[in-house]
């Protein structure tokens, strides 16, 4: 069975999911403050999260075919179909930036003419952090991932079909994939500044391109190894081994190890320093937001590591599945962490001034769907992961499951650890 | 390891070795009496030692005085050359560990002399910090003991006191398994000795006889070791950068230090290890195990490595302009156009232009201009760290103390001492050990081999009828 | 190391006598192990060159509990610095720095990292040279000088064997490829 097709049953699953999805969309819209600043940012939230994965799948491909990864081609076509999410992606931040145009949300500060007008901190990022920017940034950059996400699904699939002894066409991707290395780490740097740091408009910090990209990571790691395990459980993908399993496992290890790394590094070295305009971050955080802020830790870090530190863990379905599940959500949690606290402190000041009742927006406990997420939230992921799965799901019907002509498939397929 | 090999993988190891050859190709220049070129290397490095010693003589005689630090520029050449050396000295256990779970096999023909090279240069970083102490013979100061002073215990929660801890956890640890990988290769040298000879490897051997259960639990230490390696190597130029970014100065308290100084470390340290690799194999008759592949391999882990750093240059820039904080802005206007612009444009130039004409597959495949390269990337790390330290104390908060700075005679001996010291002690390590480890190129031979894998096996195998089966 | 240094000695004392087939290949040499297993020949020991990748299993070798001396000296390592240091500035000589509290969890961790690190090398070093009996200064014997070159060693203990078991395992090492047969008092 090197030929996968979505069945009926799961078609209605994931159907479901989206119109689940879609009725807590709705639903927090109806029940929502002045500005929809939880319906907003829960769009925005699951948005840049599942974009974020097709990114990143993208970016690994890329950087294991630089590499010479011969084991990984088993399952290569499912990073492929990943990275293909960038399209429907796109539409779904044009959707923020048709509501930033239209004024229909106030999720980014800096958005708001007024407040920059009032604002020397905003004004001085204004050259960046604009509309203009925004939109043309989003579609310039997300343009080039596509474009490189269809060249070496092309390359790729037509490799299967005329596939030549000399091995042209992985040569060819070779050279795209080693050209999108460079370009995907400077743009996605540059998309995670406007997309999520810019809710924080006053604050700011080097390295959080870089932790926000391997919390992606590490949620695409999670999501393909689940999405293998469906498959195997289908009856799909025989040639996958428990030798593949454990590799994917120790990429689930070690990146949650190394997100580990980068969220002490960026915790500690602010906590240090103490300067007041950067610990605002995490002081909001601590003592507004415990449950994220903690929880954050425990689900990507103290769970993958204690679990996964064991060698068996990593060869049963069981646990894998388990852990894969846990950091899943955990890092769609560390998203709603990054998200959340910065646009609901901005839609507070715009609330109060629009009430011109001053800054007195005091501190009250920040409500459920921003505190922790609600069953709205949960409802809202659920759409989105319907939908995401079903376009993946749908991408990998249109190939053979495992590709034919690649020069590494042998190794793939005898691959011990 | 799979026995199955891809088509398009080239081999590791030329010219149809047998186990036996391999063992006389990498054992016998332990053997031979020093070439001439050896001699001459050696004398070379040694004068640079004799310098070093000398200059350390000096300092500890004249005192810091002798040096040209002032009292806004603190950190001068010493912190520099320390930063430098502990950077060079990431490759060895980057090869050797973080390779090894990544399944690389090209690491085999380099790992044993850049597990050697990272001691030595840390060996030589571990000089700086203690010199500019001061006082040289208080340095045992730095350490936790039971003392009489109250007992006043040193400060855990100084990033100074954590490199003492991750720099002396580095060095033993890249000790323990250099030497556990050694072991097994000085018996193999011990076999063929005789006399006095055999009896100094057979001491330095352990007894080892290669027995099954030793190599089986030797594997799995070397594996449990390299994966205790991967974190710590990054724990320690993480822990160096926080020596800086832990501070409240602007152009040094930045989160993105970490990582970046990461990237930079296992960049220059690569570009260290290509340099002695291309004299090693060249000197030693190596070139069949250090092939042009290992070396074209290294170079695109310059590329990526060198715009990994490159990423974080231009992150910097825009996020100090982005912050909105002046003095933030200042110091990287002052890193560009301040007085000492001429090390930012060095460090620009080596680290993140040069090496991105490994583009080019012939460049990263020629000896010449990998040899140019590593120099040049060498040099822009030194820079890298200059522009770092003395750019940014040159201008401080208060204008009324900017100063500059330029090295003392002194400094300068210490610097061009400690390569001295470093390429002596390499020298001396090509002379009593196999540089290339013995027992992991046999081990790959049968997948890396050319006469089984790549062009040439094809073509043999077509010649036999055989076909090619793969 | 004294003690292995006398393990040793009291081996050597007993003196073995082996007999043993020298191989060239190691594939030869993994089907020889597999085919005497299966006669239920006793094999002494197998010396290599260089790790052989299903040697282990072949011989029915116990996997290695190496790890699990690393886990438990990293587990001692971790406490120790991060009590050591919680009672230093807690108890024996609070320091305030930076505003901080005295009890700085997120100060502790680098320095908590390395001992680990630390702890969990040495002990495991040490355990494994000191349950393989290696050492300075140890000198084991050897069969043959060429089994840290090509040679790959098949050996039986032959000590109290008659004759004819003796030719049994002759024949079984010729007839499984090995390149020569010889016997050595160790």
């Amino acid at each position: 069975m090197n030929q996968y097709q979505i069945d009926g049953k799961l078609k209605t699953v994931l159907l479901g999911m989206m119109g689940l999805g879609l009725l807590c969309l709705i639903l927090t819209f109806a029940y929502d403050d002045a500005l929809h600043t939880r319906f907003w940012s829960n769009y925005l939230h699951n948005a840049v999260f599942f974009t974020g994965i097709g990114f990143v799948s993208l970016f690994v491909m890329a950087a294991f075919t630089t590499a010479w990864a011969g084991w990984y081609t088993v399952v290569k076509r499912v990073f492929e179909a990943y990275s293909l999410f960038l399209i429907p992606g796109l539409i779904l931040m044009l959707v923020v930036i048709v509501g930033m145009w239209g004024g229909l949300h106030h999720l980014y500060h800096w958005a708001d003419d007024k407040a920059v007008a009032a604002d020397p901190i905003l004004q001085g990022k204004s050259s960046f952090l604009n509309k203009n920017w925004y939109t043309f940034g989003t579609l310039i950059i997300m343009g080039i991932w596509i474009f490189f996400a269809n060249k070496l699904r092309t390359l790729s699939v037509e490799e299967d079909m005329s596939g030549t002894p000399d091995y042209n066409h992985h040569k060819r991707m070779r050279i795209w994939a080693a050209a999108f290395l460079p370009i995907g780490g400077f743009t996605s740097a540059a998309i995670v500044w406007q997309w999520v740091m810019s809710v924080d408009a006053h604050w700011y910090s080097t390295l959080y391109a870089w932790y926000a990209t391997v919390s992606w990571f590490v949620s695409a790691l999670a999501l393909i190894i689940l999405t293998i395990a469906y498959l195997k459980s289908k009856g799909y993908l025989e040639e996958v081994t428990v030798e593949h399993l454990h590799d994917l496992g120790k990429y689930l290890f070690a990146f949650s190890v190394f997100w580990a790394y980068l969220w002490f590094s960026q915790y500690m070295l602010i906590w240090y320093a103490n300067i007041g305009e950067e610990t605002v971050y995490f002081r909001e955080r601590i003592d507004n937001y415990p449950v994220l802020f903690y929880g954050n830790l425990l689900l990507n870090f103290v769970l993958p590591f204690l679990i996964l530190m064991r060698n068996d863990t990593k060869r049963k379905y069981g646990t894998l599945i388990f852990v894969s599940l846990v950091v899943l959500f955990g890092h769609w949690f560390d998203f709603f962490q990054m998200i959340k606290p910065g646009v609901l402190h901005t839609a507070h000041e715009a609330l109060a001034h629009g009430a011109e009742e001053g800054a007195h927006h005091g501190h009250a406990s920040a409500p459920i769907g921003f505190l922790i997420p609600g069953l709205l939230e949960i409802g809202t992921m659920l759409g989105f992961l319907g939908g995401f799965l079903y376009f993946v799901l749908n991408r990998l019907s249109k190939a053979a499951l495992v590709p034919k002509n690649d020069p590494y498939l042998e190794e793939s397929l005898h691959h011990h650890t | 390891m799979s026995a199955a090999v891809s088509p398009i993988r080239e081999p590791l190891i030329q010219g149809s070795k047998t186990y036996h050859q391999i063992t006389e190709d990498i054992c016998s220049p332990t053997e031979r009496t020093p070439s001439m070129t050896w001699i001459i290397a050696f004398m070379v490095a040694s004068a640079g030692l004799a310098l070093y010693v000398f200059c350390l003589a000096w300092t500890i005689w004249v005192g810091i005085g002798s040096w040209n630090l002032n009292r806004t520029i603190g950190w001068g050449w010493d912190i520099t050359n320390f930063v430098w050396w502990i950077g060079i000295g990431h490759a060895g256990t980057l090869i050797s560990a973080i390779l090894l779970l990544f399944r690389q096999r090209w690491r085999t023909g380099v790992n044993r002399a850049a597990e050697a090279m990272t001691i030595f240069a840390v060996m030589c970083a571990g000089q700086f910090p203690l010199i500019h102490m001061g006082r040289l013979w208080l340095g045992f100061f730095i350490f936790p003991y039971p003392n009489t002073r109250g007992p006043l215990w040193v400060n855990f929660n100084s990033p100074l006191l954590w490199d003492v801890f991750a720099i002396s956890t580095y060095f033993t640890v890249s000790l323990l398994f250099w030497y556990t990988g050694l072991v097994p290769d000085l018996a193999t040298v011990r076999d063929r000795a005789k006399g006095l000879r055999r009896k100094i490897y057979n001491y330095m051997s352990f007894g080892w006889t290669g027995a099954a259960k030793h190599w089986q639990r030797f594997e799995s230490l070397s594996l449990v070791l390299a994966g205790l390696s991967t974190p710590l190597v990054l724990s320690v130029h993480t822990i160096v950068s926080f020596d800086f970014a832990t501070s409240v100065i602007p152009g040094w308290h930045t989160t993105i230090f970490p990582p970046y100084f990461v990237a930079g470390a296992i960049f220059s340290g690569f570009a260290m290890v290509q340099t002695l690799m291309v004299m090693t194999r060249k000197v030693l008759n190596l070139e069949q195990y250090v092939t042009l592949e290992h070396i074209e391999s290294m170079n695109k882990v310059i590329l990526l490595t060198g715009t990994i750093v490159g990423v974080a240059y231009l992150t910097e820039l825009f996020v100090a302009w982005y912050s909105g904080y002046i003095y933030e802005q200042f110091a990287f206007y002052n890193r560009v156009m301040g007085p000492y612009w001429w090390s930012y444009v060095g460090m620009m130039s080596c680290n993140l232009l040069s090496p991105q004409i490994f583009w080019f597959k012939k460049i990263r495949r020629s000896v010449f201009w990998t040899f140019v390269m590593s120099i040049f990337v060498n040099i822009g790390m030194w820079f890298e760290r200059f522009v770092i330290i003395g750019t940014t104390l040159a201008r401080d908060y208060l204008p009324s103390s900017w100063s500059y700075y330029v090295p003392s005679w002194v400094e300068i001996g210490l610097f061009v001492g400690t390569l001295g010291l470093f390429f002596t002690l390499y020298l001396i390590f090509s002379r009593v050990a196999p540089v290339v480890a013995v027992a992991e190129v046999k081990q790959i031979l049968k997948v890396a081999g050319d006469q089984y894998t790549g062009p040439n096996a094809h073509k043999a195998h077509h010649a036999k009828g055989a076909g090619v089966h793969h | 190391m004294f003690e292995s240094a006398n393990i040793h000695h009291t081996m050597a004392n007993q003196s073995k006598e082996v007999l043993y087939g020298l191989y060239d290949d190691e594939q030869v040499l993994l089907q020889a192990v597999h085919k005497a297993k299966a006669d239920h020949l006793d094999i002494m020991d197998v010396y290599t060159p260089f790790p052989v990748h299903g040697l282990d299993e072949a011989m029915g070798l116990s996997e290695s509990r190496l790890h699990q001396v690393g886990f438990i000296f990293g587990a001692i390592g971790a406490l120790t610095a991060f009590l050591f240091m919680t009672w230093v500035f807690t108890r024996d000589w609070p320091i305030i720095f930076g505003g901080k509290p005295y009890w700085s969890i997120p100060a502790f961790i680098p320095i908590t990292f390395e001992l680990t690190v630390l702890f969990s090398a040495i002990g495991m070093v040490v355990a494994y040279y000191t349950v393989c009996g290696l050492a300075p200064g140890v000198t084991n014997p050897t069969l043959d000088d060429r089994i840290t070159d090509d040679k790959f060693c098949l050996a039986f203990q032959t000590n109290g064997a008659s004759q004819q078991e003796i030719d049994k395992l002759k024949s079984f090492l010729s007839a499984s490829g090995a390149e020569e047969i010889n016997a050595k008092i160790i």
